[in-house]
């Protein structure tokens, strides 16, 4: 099997060759901008910081979007069932047994039926 | 500071007021409009520090924006220039005994162009562009 010969997939052409060339060509493009960047560039100093009107960078958890707001919607929408369901989980160990008996016995009603 | 070839011949400036009354900042405006038309040159205002090889500065540098001015500076790369516009940054002009001032400029930047005036006509700021050439042209030739 030829490695180099087109493939012809019924929708398009596919040439290793023709791919080849074209990402050599792009990497010289790419090499020859990065060429005429300026070398004396500092890292590491403010030179390499955003420009924020002069001010100093705030810290990175203080500018990013936290994770929580990307379902803050859906927090939003079952807001009823949390202000009701958070308060209950005391904590208390006894509680959550209550809670176990109390579930228990009305599944044993409903299941069983009432005698 | 190294210079290169590019750097001489076409000059982008970053303006960064410092406590200006807005005199000078109408007429670096005025300047860079098609009746003197500075781009033709190369020059031309940019909005960001990082992309520039001169810094117009204006005003007589407040205590609240000496920080940012320092930062600012630091931000252009090198090599650079620093213009100062108007005579608030040469002297605190009518703010010269204000209890708000850490200027003039030269206090606390180095600064390698003066351009006096209250404000000072757009002629003056491109024959101080013209001077600041002459110095980058001093420079390269004690290269």
């Amino acid at each position: 099997m030829d490695l180099t010969a087109p493939v012809l997939t019924g929708y398009g052409v596919w040439n290793p060759l023709a791919w080849l060339i074209a990402f050599i060509a792009a990497a010289i493009i790419v090499y020859l901008i990065w060429k005429t960047g300026e070398s004396s560039y500092k890292r590491g100093t403010e030179q390499g910081r955003p420009y924020l009107s002069g001010n100093a960078e705030p810290d990175k958890g203080a500018v990013h979007i936290r994770a929580s707001n990307l379902y803050w919607g859906y927090l939003q929408a079952l807001k009823p069932y949390y202000d009701t369901i958070v308060p209950v989980h005391t904590g208390v160990l006894t509680d959550y047994m209550v809670w176990f008996v109390a579930v228990t016995a009305l599944l044993l009603l409903i299941i069983g039926g009432l005698p | 500071m190294k210079l290169t070839k590019s750097f001489n011949r076409s000059l982008w400036v970053f303006h960064l007021n410092t406590g200006s009354c807005n005199g000078c900042e109408i007429e670096i405006v005025a300047t860079v409009t098609p009746r003197y038309d500075p781009e033709r040159f190369g020059m031309k205002l940019v909005g960001s520090p990082k992309h520039a090889d001169v810094l117009l500065v204006t005003g007589p540098v407040t205590k609240k924006m000496a920080p940012r001015v320092r930062r600012v500076y630091e931000q252009v790369p090198d090599p650079k220039l620093v213009m100062c516009i108007g005579t608030c940054g040469q002297s605190g002009g009518v703010f010269y005994d204000s209890y708000n001032l850490d200027g003039p400029i030269d206090q606390v930047l180095p600064v390698d162009v003066y351009v006096p005036g209250c404000p000072p006509r757009p002629e003056a700021i491109i024959f101080g562009v013209v001077k600041a050439l002459e110095k980058l042209e001093r420079l390269e030739a004690a290269q």
